[in-house]
């Protein structure tokens, strides 16, 4: 078998690797097939139809997020019957989707791509509102919230917690139009095996599931600011979203491009309360002769450092310092604590916590 | 890390061992959990029945504190059934006959009585990780928090280079960094025995290019590692300290002889971005800035480089360390520059080293994290370290040979106490303490403990009890849970009102001085209500 496999995509012909999708051919050809249910990140599920495309000797329009490239195949993604396909799909989403008061699937979180798609492709006949309710739940954990109206079912969050962080904590349950995203029992995340890695806010493709602190917020109002996770060594990218001066959320960038690969962990996406937290250190604090703290200027916190630090080593030699740098700073910060000690004390008594 | 996170997922077998990947580092764990499903084979060497452990197709649920026989017997496996890389060993080694004496005697039925691994399991791990092409090691402080934790990595190392797992894709000797720059303060010198770009303080060469450079004379003598500062202090040897970003009271083992040591201290200086633990014994606390508040890079474990990028201002009057360190050297009377930001810091440490002389700001913000070593403007990065050989030339076998941890059970202590990190809590816990999820999560410290273990003590799961060493006693809430191996509890280290650290040993490898974390001998009782 041939490492390659060439077909033609709109007119083009494109090479890719054996085993591509007709989608990783779409996307050479630089076609710009809309998907929901995709992504990189998952097994191909082709449940959406956004992605249908046509297929010179297949009657039906084939799923280009699931179905194989093959030698020799003449693709079309954007006929008059695809047009059409998509319209309709997209009045059929419409009538089971919250809309906003022009009529458009409701802008939420960080995105929907629901209502990108309808603004893009239009949509076909007004279809009647199905109007089923789908059950919902009373959910305590601090950071994951569910609107089962705005849910289209494509199942990216349970496939995400299933193939990616593999704890399974939520599942599709119910059936037809009442389908929904449950966990067992339908428990609270909180008492599931969820471990608020925050996946299912990241895939979800309509903002269906989003980020309880950031309720309402739409990340179209918000400055990203991309900057390197404090916690663990992974050093995941993280896209910090600032708002009035306040970090509100934290979103990783898109699958494929940094080394997380779209992923953060409970502690990256959420753990950022301390930021802005009001028992931040604010004010030099300097320990009087009565034995307690007391607010200082930076002026004088300085010279009554520079003096007590000077005046160990005039009293005992350098080597009766010593310098705890940090590894959570940043590099520039232990390179500038090293040549405080050894340059500006005269000592190489200077580490950090590191075992590994 | 040899070798690249992202090149994980193409990995034939893992070999995890000393790491709760899924815990400390969920990121990497992801890719694990891809590459099993992609086929690769996963062997997991853990005390605990952590949650790698539940899909690996092996588990060595080998006794803390027993690394070197588990890998001296897989080492003698390799070479008593000929699985040795006969080319690898012969162009890119030496000394492979000191490995060779010092597994002879190491057979896995050996290994067997002293780390309870079935001696058959042993003889399988060696196998695959010797017959597998793509196969890495991976590793973290389960392996290195040990008395003999040189003596760790070295077994480790040398299966990888009897085996040649190194200098390709996807394979290598993997330690997974604990905090997001331990990888990038050492390569900037924050080391009592380096300065930046691993030059030694020893060499007077290095020396040399150092004293031009900052323009004063410099110490030729190698500093106090932590461990031993710490003791140093307790001594009476340190009397002034500055504590920059850690809560060394939390963090270091065997806290009760370091608060002694922080009280008898003349001057104790502590800059952070909150109160800690350690600030009780400062006599100047300075207000600093936090990671969203601030420039600079951070260096990963895969010695990425990475941008952090101010996003918001500091609160009330804190202030990036980078300026108050500036501003407390010049008051010192050393003439430190008026630097106009972080980038100028950076340009001048890599114009000091080889290793990262081709990486500044402007390259990392056109081009995204590089990859040391990256030694000129032009050099792309370097994913894989050792491709086509070794970068030292050769790799140096190590013959060691297991010795027991330094506090073993006894009658008075009878269980085994290794400690380590959650996925909810993040070391020190200044910042995950507040965070709503992680405290609706764990709330309180915990001791993991085999069901076995409780019931003859009549202690019940969710029931607080007395955990003592030789060192203090601290009370904690007990988990029962059939992650534990019969005789060892496991504790975090995340809760400053009950310091796990008040339990642990000092006691420290002779090479690195890292403490026993892993293991120190403990008493459980209940408490009469």
């Amino acid at each position: 078998m041939s490492d390659t496999i060439r077909l033609v995509v709109d007119g083009e012909e494109v090479e890719v690797p054996t085993g591509s999708t007709l989608l990783a051919a779409t996307a050479r050809a630089g076609a710009d097939v809309p998907t929901l249910c995709h992504d990189p990140r998952l097994d191909p599920m082709g449940s959406c139809r956004m992605c249908l495309v046509e297929v010179e000797g297949q009657r039906r329009l084939q799923p280009a997020c699931a179905y194989p490239a093959m030698e020799g195949q003449v693709v079309h993604t954007s006929t008059d019957r695809v047009e059409r396909h998509r319209q309709v799909l997209l009045s059929m989403y419409c009538a089971d989707h919250t809309l906003d008061a022009d009529g458009l699937p409701a802008e939420r979180a960080l995105g929907n791509q629901l209502r990108a798609h309808v603004e893009a492709f239009g949509t076909g006949p007004t279809l009647p509102p199905i109007g089923t309710p789908r059950a919902g739940r009373e959910d305590p954990n601090p950071y994951i919230h569910f609107d089962p109206d705005s849910c289209i079912a494509c199942a990216r969050c349970v496939r995400y917690c299933d193939e990616v962080e593999a704890v399974s904590a939520i599942t599709l349950a119910m059936r037809g139009s009442s389908t929904t995203i449950a966990t067992a029992d339908q428990v609270g995340l909180l008492d599931s095996s969820c471990e608020l890695c925050g996946g299912c806010i990241d895939t979800c493709p309509t903002g269906a599931m989003s980020e309880k602190r950031a309720l309402g917020l739409l990340g179209a109002d918000e400055e990203t600011v991309r900057s390197t996770c404090n916690f663990c060594g992974v050093g995941c990218q993280l896209d910090l979203h600032v708002r009035d001066g306040e970090v509100v959320r934290v979103s990783s960038p898109p699958p494929g491009t940094t080394v997380n690969d779209g992923n953060l962990c409970v502690k990256g996406r959420f753990a950022t309360e301390f930021i802005n937290h009001p028992d931040r250190l604010t004010v030099p604090l300097i320990r009087g002769d009565d034995g307690e703290l007391h607010e200082a200027t930076w002026d004088e916190a300085i010279r009554v450092t520079a003096a007590g630090l000077m005046g160990v080593k005039e009293r005992y030699g350098a080597d009766a310092l010593g310098f705890v740098s940090s590894s959570r700073c940043t590099g520039e910060e232990n390179y500038l604590v090293q040549k405080l000690s050894r340059a500006a004390f005269g000592t190489n008594n200077c580490h950090q916590c590191a075992a590994t | 890390m040899t070798n690249s996170i992202p090149e994980i997922r193409d990995t034939e077998l893992m070999f995890v061992i000393g790491s709760n990947t899924t815990e400390a580092h969920p990121i990497i764990a992801m890719e694990m959990k891809r590459a099993v499903r992609n086929g690769s084979k996963l062997i997991v060497a853990d005390p605990r029945k952590i949650w790698l452990a539940e899909i690996a197709d092996l588990h060595l649920q080998l006794r803390p504190g027993t690394d070197v026989a588990l890998l001296t017997a897989m080492a003698h496996v390799i070479i008593a059934e000929g699985l040795v890389d006969e080319a690898f060993v012969a162009n890119h080694t030496v000394d492979f006959e000191d490995v060779k004496a010092a597994v002879a005697e190491t057979t896995p039925e050996w290994a067997e009585t002293i780390t309870g691994c079935p001696a058959e399991d042993i003889r399988t791990a060696a196998r695959w990780y010797a017959t597998t092409d793509k196969a890495g090691v991976y590793y973290t402080l389960g392996i290195t928090e040990h008395s003999h934790g040189t003596d760790n990595v070295y077994s480790l190392a040398n299966l990888v280079a009897m085996t040649g797992h190194l200098g390709k894709r996807s394979a290598g000797l993997n330690p997974l960094r604990g905090q997001n720059n331990v990888q990038g303060a050492n390569d900037a010198g924050a080391s009592p025995v380096f300065y930046p770009g691993y030059q030694r303080v020893q060499d007077p060469v290095a020396r040399k290019r150092f004293e031009e450079a900052w323009g004063v004379p410099l110490s030729p003598h190698d500093g106090l590692n932590l461990n031993v500062m710490m003791k140093a202090l307790n001594k009476g040897d340190i009397k002034g300290l500055y504590v920059m970003g850690e809560d060394i009271v939390i963090s270091e083992p065997n806290c009760s002889a370091l608060e002694v040591g922080l009280n008898d201290a003349e001057f104790v200086v502590v800059q952070d971005i909150f109160m800690n633990e350690t600030c009780r014994f400062a006599d100047v606390i300075l207000p600093a800035a936090c990671f969203a508040e601030k420039d600079g890079v951070f260096t990963n474990s895969d010695r990425r480089v990475q941008r952090v990028r101010k996003a918001v201002e500091a609160p009330g009057e804190a202030r990036p360390d980078w300026e108050i360190i500036c501003d407390l050297a010049r008051a010192c009377g050393y003439p430190m520059p008026h630097y106009s930001g972080p980038a100028e810091v950076y340009a001048e440490m890599a114009a000091l080293t080889d290793k990262f002389s081709g990486i500044s700001h402007e390259r990392i913000e056109a081009e995204g994290g590089l990859q040391w070593p990256c030694p000129t403007l032009d050099h792309p990065g370097t994913p894989t370290l050792h491709q086509g050989a070794p970068l030292i030339g050769k790799v140096e076998f190590q013959g060691v040979a297991y010795r027991p941890s330094e506090e073993l059970p006894d009658e008075e202590y009878p269980l085994v106490l290794s400690t380590g990190r959650t996925l909810y809590h993040y070391n020190a816990a200044t910042q995950t303490r507040r965070a709503s999820g992680p405290m609706a999560k764990q709330p309180v410290n915990f001791v993991e403990m085999h069901r076995k273990d409780a019931r003859r003590r009549g202690l019940n799961d969710g029931e607080v009890v007395t955990v003592r060493s030789r060192r203090g006693a601290i009370e904690a809430t007990v988990a029962v849970s059939p992650r534990m191996r019969r005789g060892c509890v496991w504790m975090p280290l995340h809760f400053p009102e009950s310091n796990t650290n008040r339990l642990t040993n000092d006691a420290g490898d002779p090479v690195t001085a890292t403490a026993e974390y892993k293991v120190c001998a403990v008493q459980i009782d209940g408490i009469a209500r």
